[in-house]
């Protein structure tokens, strides 16, 4: 059965993370999309590592399903393909730097085209204009200020949060657009639009909680506030492992029967024992940071398993802290299908991460096909547009 | 003008942050979207009591429901739950976070709300998932963190990963998605006529977020370790300190960056060892390379930007087209001409609490305009709710709903 974009013709011109991310969504939900690479290539395919003989592993996940092209747009014909691929879809998916003046909204006058343009810094303002980047962004929209030590070297988040808050973003706006979309002569719809979203916008919408928590808070704790001018947080150490555990929903002389499974006697003479007892753990305690050796003392003689098995059977909630290695393992992760093979052109398969919806009435196909070598569909898509 | 959504309805059943998120985003697109609390919540217990408060009332609350309208409603009394299906019957989307079997149980599955409106796009979120030894676990932002591994590719050079302290990014990021979804059901809605069923979870809107890093750990086999601000897939892609101590990040990206980037460096007339010869260094010939001599490269850059002041790097580096940017506090954001020209920050009023700086609307429609207005107290619009479903029914032949249990 066809996923819920099918039929949706998408043209992507973008590199690196956003904007392939982005159509890479719209394909998995069932688009039909053409990527359109430089002679160059997309530079992700150059990202590290690369893979045996072939290309990073981002550029074959965020570019599976799609068709490629190359245009050059040194060449006249190359941008009026363009144009002609553009006039035929629904979507376009554009990264706003370095495009030809002629395939911008005002210029490409179709009526019926969903026009997405990602930038760095949004469409209005003194920044406009500027070409920006994950680091860039994530310390302009001060999400480096959750990371690291003050007055220190900034700390960077390792995954492309930017990027990818942008494209959810896009794809909501892209979908939006389409929605309001007249389509009532389907050869012919009407009311497309241009829409725009940033790195730096998406980064400082998804920081909302704490912008107002910040406004005008009665007192000045919790791990909205607080936590973000704290020092690292690398979870609770037990014998092998971190883990992350709450004592909140702990009642009666659960907290007691804890501590003596724990051999944590001699926390019962600590000046701070009834804060341990009622101020939890976490980043939700109040004094978690304060408290945190008293508990990493008692974690040490146990492993993480044993931990959270214990605090659990207490009521309390505990939970691993997974690596990528054991995540992958964790059979939870398996359970819902997160991770799905994508067999690549060379025969080998790779391992993905999953399109993260289930459509029950308009199902998603986990079978992926692989990210198109370069130019691999040039006749295919050329001579049908 | 009316939003994209201009005449969409949200049946809203969501509470804490996930499924209030993505429904803040349906009524920022225009959606008219009915927020549903009990008509007895403890206003202590609104947002899960999320710290800190204004006013006596927990910041999440306010954060996660606006742009909505507030109904009351017990859902396990027999007249509201009647009440319950009648405004169903006027909606398009039901959304609902509540782990596996709460909605049935509350008389809201989804075999349920599809007798009363078959049409309806019925999203339900999870922490873990519907099947699995976790389904029944919580989940909340904290845990999906841990879980995911998305601390773990985060840390200073050298040291031991560490948690992102803004504990919000996985629960946005998993209620960003199922707007998305609901989106994309009403899509689906558009052409087929048909309504549907829709799942999202936590656990796998956290890995998908993380699908680039997550792909190159299953690909080469070998774990992220943290390095500060440096990126995993491209070099130079970092923090670099400036004459006067201040911090500039720069990336480059692709090979004609790399050829730009060293011509800024020669012209800098910044003196040091190799900043001169670094578009020809072999050393230096790819991307691959220089990532795999990052901290080699890194010290030869450094020693060149700390001989300028930052400003003198931002004009060379955006004139030459270098992605570059520095940190910005919330302060200095609250005025930069950036954030508010774009609406990315702005100040709303709220029904009960004065005025809160807020996110704004992440996206620019050329022809539906997004809008953006402060939280709703719980029930709040009870009344003009009621009277609107009140005259609906003066007028329609549409038979009352009978929902077997």
């Amino acid at each position: 059965m066809p996923g819920p974009l099918d039929g949706v013709r998408v043209v992507e011109i973008a590199e690196g993370v956003a904007g392939p991310y982005t159509a890479m969504s719209l394909a998995d939900a069932g688009a039909d999309v053409v990527k359109i690479e430089p002679p160059t290539g997309d530079r992700s395919r150059g990202w590290s590592p690369l893979m045996d003989g072939g290309d990073a592993p981002l550029f074959e996940t965020l570019n599976r399903n799609k068709r490629g092209i190359v245009l050059d747009w040194s060449s006249q014909s190359d941008v009026d393909s363009a144009r002609r691929l553009l006039a035929q879809a629904d979507v376009a998916v554009v990264d706003k730097f370095g495009l030809p003046p002629e395939l911008s909204w005002e210029r490409l006058n179709a009526a019926g085209l969903v026009y997405c343009a990602i930038s760095g810094f949004g469409p209005q303002g003194p920044w406009a204009d500027r070409p920006a980047s994950e680091i860039g962004t994530q310390m302009a929209s001060e999400a480096t200020s959750s990371l690291g030590n003050l007055g220190e070297p900034p700390v960077r988040h390792g995954s492309d949060i930017g990027s990818v808050f942008a494209a959810n973003n896009a794809i909501q706006a892209i979908c939006a657009a389409l929605y309001a979309r007249d389509d009532s002569d389907p050869a012919n719809p009407t009311g497309g639009q241009r829409v725009e979203v940033s790195l730096f916008g998406s980064l400082i919408a998804m920081r909302s909680t704490l912008w107002v928590a910040l406004s005008n808070p009665d007192e000045w704790w919790g791990f909205h506030l607080d936590s973000y001018v704290k020092p690292p947080d690398h979870g609770y150490q037990c014998r092998d492992l971190p883990i992350y555990f709450s004592l909140a929903r702990i009642r009666g002389r659960g907290f007691e029967s804890l501590i003596d499974e724990l051999g944590m006697d001699w926390a019962r003479e600590h000046p701070d024992y009834d804060r341990l007892r009622t101020d939890g753990a976490g980043g939700a305690g109040r004094y978690a940071a304060e408290l945190k050796p008293l508990w990493e003392r008692g974690f040490a003689h146990f492993d993480a398993d044993q931990v959270i098995e214990i605090v659990e059977r207490h009521g309390g909630w505990a939970f691993p802290m997974h690596d990528y290695e054991r995540l992958s393992s964790d059979p939870q992760v398996e359970a819902v299908g997160a991770i799905i093979d994508v067999e690549q052109a060379n025969g080998t398969v790779m391992r993905q991460v999953a399109p993260p919806w289930d459509f029950e009435g308009t199902p998603v196909s986990m079978t992926m096909r692989p990210a198109p070598r370069l130019g691999e569909h040039q006749a295919e898509v050329l001579e049908t547009s | 003008m009316p939003g994209p959504l201009d005449g969409v309805r949200v049946f809203d059943l969501t509470l804490w942050m996930v499924g209030p998120w993505a429904s803040t985003q349906l009524g920022a697109l225009g959606a008219d979207v009915i927020h549903i609390e009990q008509p007895a919540v403890d206003p202590r217990t609104l947002g899960a009591g999320v710290p800190p408060t204004i006013d006596g009332t927990s910041i999440g609350y306010m954060t996660w429901n606006q742009n909505k309208r507030g109904l009351f409603l017990d859902l396990k009394s027999p007249t509201d739950r009647q009440t319950a299906y009648e405004l169903l019957q006027t909606c398009d989307v039901f959304l609902i976070n509540m782990r596996p079997g709460a909605a049935e149980r509350m008389g809201v599955g989804y075999e349920q709300v599809k007798a009363v409106n078959p049409d309806i796009i019925y999203t339900a979120i999870t922490g873990w998932g519907e099947v699995g030894p976790m389904r029944d676990r919580p989940g909340a932002d904290v845990q999906a963190q841990y879980f995911t591994g998305f601390w773990s590719v985060s840390g200073a050079e050298g040291g031991r990963p560490e948690v992102y302290r803004h504990m919000a990014q996985i629960d946005a990021t998993t209620g960003n998605v199922a707007a998305q979804a609901v989106l994309m059901g009403l899509l689906a809605r558009k052409r087929t006529g048909e309504g549907q069923r829709i799942h999202v979870g936590m656990l796998r809107a956290g890995m998908a977020l993380q699908s680039g890093r997550i792909a190159e750990y299953l690909s080469s086999g070998e774990l992220h370790q943290p390095q500060g601000s440096a990126a995993f897939a491209t070099a130079p892609d970092q923090a670099f300190q400036c004459q006067w101590g201040d911090w500039i990040g720069v990336s480059v990206s692709s090979e004609d960056e790399w050829r730009r980037f060293a011509a800024v460096m020669r012209e800098s007339e910044a003196e040091a060892e190799g900043i001169n010869d670094l578009a020809t260094d072999p050393r230096w010939n790819t991307n691959h390379d220089r990532v795999a001599r990052r901290s080699e490269l890194a010290a030869i850059l450094q020693a060149g930007f700390v001989q300028r002041p930052r400003h003198y790097w931002m004009l060379r580096l955006s004139a030459a087209g270098i992605p570059c940017g520095y940190p910005i506090s919330f302060e200095t954001l609250q005025h930069h001409a950036q954030a508010i020209e774009n609406q990315y920050l702005r100040e709303v009023e709220t029904s009960a609490w004065g005025k809160v700086w807020t996110g704004g609307a992440p996206w620019e429609f050329s022809d539906t305009p997004a809008r953006w207005f402060g939280a709703c107290l719980p029930g709040e619009h009870t009344g003009e709710i009621l009277d609107e479903l009140a005259a609906r029914k003066a007028t329609t032949d549409e038979p009352a709903p009978v929902v077997g249990d």
